[in-house]
């Protein structure tokens, strides 16, 4: 069969094969050219000139005139030489490249931005496009501070910034961009998160866990710094709700129920450790018998001395004010009264708590119909006064006629009329019973003693106690008593048993943080290890085999966003290469090489049939258009630089081979000889050369065999 | 001229001649006749090899045929005329240029090629359609080109395989009227395989009768079909008389 190829036919084929490869690669090369070259001019168009622009602001499409005018405003007021510019708009996105100018490119700008662009209307976010840089995803927030100042040291690096979860270094320049990164690895080798997960619902005292881990950890590599770095990926949020919980702890503790315990010489009680009080039970507790259900469990928190203190986390005592005093006896597990521990004094603070502020309430109420009255009171002693200073002036009118009226007895004697006489009489008697009113002994100075009353002093006293009504008055004292009543409705009601378990599910959270179905996450400095080989001790240490654990990096490094993005493209014109070079292949394959192996066949069916078995059972021409097959795809596929993701050489060879192989055993198909024209041109004499040329060719699919055999067609 | 001996050729299973001798005098026109599937077509096949013989010996003017390497059977060939069945022409190509590609590209100059295509096929009446296609022409017509293009090269020895067989039966008279003239004319050693019995009585200087592979009978036409020997012939003898 293979004679048809010796007699000249082989050149054709093997210059048919070169020219395939040739054509194939540089088809599949171009056109991902071409599309690489597109959307790189496109990404152009849309992220400007290298370094041109800082960042793609994100604004919503509504609001992109009030945005642009807010830009323009920011660059006029803080950014003078700003550079601003539309860009496409993408799903009701409006995109605004930023460019700061060149002295506002400091890590101050851009560990800023989110103030600085806080008031552009619609924004929803914005892209960092510094460029050049070098992009450190995923930074773990435990040693960011620290990476952060490693960065901006390294050479070539201006400064370095914190953007979300990922940081940016800037360089000074694109020429530093691989050392940077490179030294940048290497920063980042020097850190590693070891990570033990646990499964999902499993409840894990992080502190304790962590610590357990860490003495794993330290066996296996002294040197190295370790650290529990568990919560740092929760961060603030984290941070804030442990302050609330303290808060709230506080807050607890301080309306619980206050028990003080003064302990038995003998008694030996430790923080933890329970007692049982009689409560409101009217059953005291007897030691040795079962704890009745109205029986107070005081849980001990603080022990100094012969003091302890409690908080009840069972039972409540009586809602009342006063301080209840009873005995304390140890409280077991097993339900039963231990030995007498002391005397417990209980105060229900809570109660104390609402008592007060009703009280408060009641005395707000008071005060302001006291004020009321005060007022009152002030002005009717202020007419008193007015009423006894003319009452003191018409008695020394009556004074002066008095002594008148005596000086005119006396120089007169019986010349003093009857009527003057009584009337002497009883204004002395009347100026007597005054000044004994006023006070003890008073009569001895009569009216001269009233003369000396400072009246104006005791109106200016009234004037200011008046002025100091008129402020209590003025006081919105409904307001205080709406806000204390909004306050007594607030307060929870809760009993002392609810309080006290609250109060220990904080503690529980606080002091050990637990975290259901979570991780523990140990940063290892100085020192790396090997997570295959410390699970299994990690799982020993814990007595957990369900755990895993893992090694997570810090950061890892990418270059900025266009090299990105640029990467990604060579990325898509490798596949397209790829995806070209096998279509490619296939039809030529079809188009070309189908008629040939249709021509083979049609040879190998019209020989006598081979005496060799395995040449007889075993069809040539399928191994044929493998080899062609693979031999084409493999060429094509290198020359062109293609590369389609998780499709290794391997599997391109295989490829090549099935699509030659298919071809091969199908051939006619795709290619049908025309049998009864190669018999004429055999009986014509013609050679299998000529044959091809001016027979099968000719009426083959039209393609690069048929293209290059124009030159050789004489007909 | 020819001589065949023991020759032998078989499909898979099935036995297409079984032992077939035949000699062949210059200017000899055979008619090789038999049932279909007796081996004829498989026989002036394998007289330019364009079906392999699996045995026997084929002597062409004292040269075996079958030890022929690739450039000698090609030219062997090029000097025996082979008329098929189906017209087997080249369908892209004009009448002109079927009759005349192989003698150029055999080495004739284009011209000669073209004044010689040009005259053959005025032998066959087609003067005047040179420049047609093949679909153009009618079924009769087709074989006339293919005879045109056996004959241009002046072959030493015709083969015809059944070259009206595909014909329908109005056509067949105007391709057996361009054999028998062509027969008679230019005198040029014929085998021809053909079910045609009158053109047989006409044509034939001896008809050769295979069965199952095997010549069973053979001799000049009148004794054939005047005093058949074998079964076969005795059939076509009451052929004949029908």
């Amino acid at each position: 069969m293979f004679k048809f190829f010796r007699d000249g036919f082989y050149r054709d084929y093997i210059i048919l094969i070169l020219v395939t490869i040739i054509v194939g690669a540089a088809v599949s090369s171009g056109v991902a050219w071409a599309v690489d070259s597109y959307f790189g001019d496109t990404i152009q168009d849309v992220i400007g000139d290298n370094g041109e622009y800082d960042l793609i602001l994100h604004v919503r499409e509504a609001s992109k005139e009030a945005a642009l005018r807010e830009l323009e405003r920011i660059a006029d007021q803080q950014f003078k030489g700003a550079v601003i510019n539309q860009t496409i708009s993408v799903a009701g996105q409006a995109n605004f490249l930023f460019g700061f100018p060149q002295e506002a490119k400091t890590e101050d700008t851009f560990s800023r931005l989110p103030s600085i662009f806080n008031g552009v209307p619609g924004l929803s976010s914005y892209t960092v496009i510094v460029e050049p840089s070098v992009l450190v995803r995923g930074v773990h927030p435990s040693v960011s501070q620290t990476l952060q100042q490693r960065f901006s040291q390294l050479d070539g690096v201006d400064f370095a910034f914190k953007d979300g979860k990922n940081m940016l270094v800037v360089l000074e320049s694109a020429e530093h961009s691989k050392a940077v990164m490179n030294e940048i690895r290497e920063i980042l080798k020097e850190y590693q998160v070891l990570e033990v997960r646990f499964p999902i619902g499993f409840e894990v005292d992080v502190q304790k866990t962590a610590h357990a881990v860490m003495e794993v950890l330290k066996e296996q590599a002294k040197s190295a710094k370790l650290s529990n770095v568990s919560s740092a990926e929760y961060g603030e949020e984290l941070d804030a709700l442990m302050k609330t919980l303290v808060e709230m702890r506080h807050f607890l503790l301080s309306y619980a129920s206050k028990v003080k315990i003064t302990l038995n010489h003998n008694s030996n009680l430790v923080v933890g450790e329970q007692i049982i009080v009689q409560g409101m039970s009217e059953q005291a507790p007897i030691k040795g018998e079962s704890i009745a259900p109205d029986h107070v469990v005081i849980e001990v928190l603080d022990v100094q001395g012969n003091q302890a203190q409690g908080m009840i986390v069972s039972g409540s005592i009586a809602e009342a004010g006063e301080v209840l005093v009873q005995a304390g006896y140890k409280y077991h597990s097993d339900d039963l009264v231990g030995e007498p521990v002391g005397e417990v004094q209980l105060e229900n603070e809570r109660y104390r708590l609402n008592y007060a502020i009703s009280e408060s309430l009641r005395l707000l109420e008071e005060l302001d119909e006291l004020s009321v009255e005060a007022a009152v009171a002030v002005e009717r002693a202020d007419a008193v006064l007015t009423t006894f200073q003319e009452a003191l002036m018409q008695l020394e009118v009556l004074q002066v006629q008095m002594r008148q009226l005596n000086e005119g007895l006396a120089e007169n004697g019986a010349q003093s009329t009857s009527e003057q006489l009584i009337i002497s009489l009883f204004l002395n008697g009347l100026l007597k019973n005054i000044a004994k009113s006023g006070s003890e002994g008073a009569a001895e100075y009569g009216l001269d003693s009233l003369e000396n009353l400072d009246v104006a002093s005791m109106r200016s006293s009234l004037g200011s106690i008046s002025e100091q009504i008129s402020n209590v008055q003025e006081i919105d004292v409904q307001a205080i008593i709406n806000q204390i009543v909004d306050i007594r409705d607030s307060l929870p009601e809760l009993d002392d048993e609810e309080i006290g378990k609250s109060v220990r599910l904080v503690d529980n959270y606080i002091g050990g943080q637990v975290i259901p179905g979570e991780r523990i996450q140990i940063l290892v400095e100085n020192a790396t290890i090997d997570e295959e080989k410390v699970e299994p001790l990690i799982r020993e240490q814990l007595d957990n085999q369900y755990l895993n654990t893992y090694t997570i990096s810090v950061g890892t490094v990418n270059p900025d966003t266009r090299t990105e993005v640029f990467r990604i493209l060579k990325e898509v014109r490798a596949t397209i290469a790829g995806i070209l070079s096998i279509v490619f292949v296939g039809v030529f394959l079809m188009l070309d090489h189908a008629s040939i192996f249709s021509t083979l066949k049609w040879i190998r069916a019209n020989k006598k049939a081979s005496k060799n078995r395995l040449v007889r059972y075993f069809n040539p021409v399928m191994i044929l258009g493998v080899i062609v097959g693979t031999a084409l795809l493999t060429a094509t596929y290198t020359l062109s630089r293609a590369a389609i993701p998780y499709v290794s050489m391997s599997t391109v060879l295989i490829i090549g081979a099935v699509l030659g192989g298919l071809i091969g055993m199908f051939s006619e198909k795709f290619s049908p000889v025309h049998a009864d024209e190669i018999m004429a041109g055999l009986s014509l004499g013609l050679s299998n050369v000529q044959i091809m040329h001016e027979i099968v060719i000719p009426a083959s699919r039209p393609g690069l065999l048929n293209l290059l055999n124009r030159t050789k067609q004489r007909f | 001229m020819l001589k065949i001996k023991g020759l032998k050729k078989q499909y898979g299973k099935q036995i297409a001649i079984d032992g077939v001798d035949l000699e062949v005098k210059r200017g000899e026109t055979i008619v090789i006749m038999g049932p279909s599937g007796c081996g004829k077509s498989t026989t002036i096949r394998c007289i330019n090899r364009l079906t392999e013989p699996d045995a026997g010996e084929i002597l062409l003017d004292g040269q075996s045929v079958l030890s022929l390497k690739d450039e000698e059977l090609r030219r062997f060939r090029r000097t025996i005329g082979f008329v098929f069945q189906q017209f087997n022409l080249i369908a892209r190509l004009t009448v002109l240029d079927n009759v005349m590609f192989h003698l150029v590209l055999a080495g004739i100059p284009r011209a000669e090629a073209e004044a010689r295509a040009k005259q053959a096929l005025a032998k066959v009446g087609l003067t005047g359609s040179e420049k047609k296609y093949p679909s153009a022409l009618s079924g009769g017509e087709q074989q006339r080109v293919g005879i045109a293009r056996a004959l241009v090269s002046n072959p030493q020895l015709m083969l015809w395989d059944e070259p009206t067989a595909s014909l329908d039966p109005i056509l067949v008279g105007e391709v057996l009227e361009v054999m028998e003239e062509l027969v008679q004319t230019t005198k040029t050693t014929s085998i021809i395989v053909t079910h045609e019995v009158g053109f047989a009585l006409k044509a034939a200087d001896r008809i050769v009768l295979m069965d199952r592979g095997r010549i069973v009978e053979s001799g000049a036409p009148q004794v054939i079909f005047n005093d058949p020997q074998s079964e076969i012939g005795k059939k076509y003898q009451r052929l004949i008389a029908c």
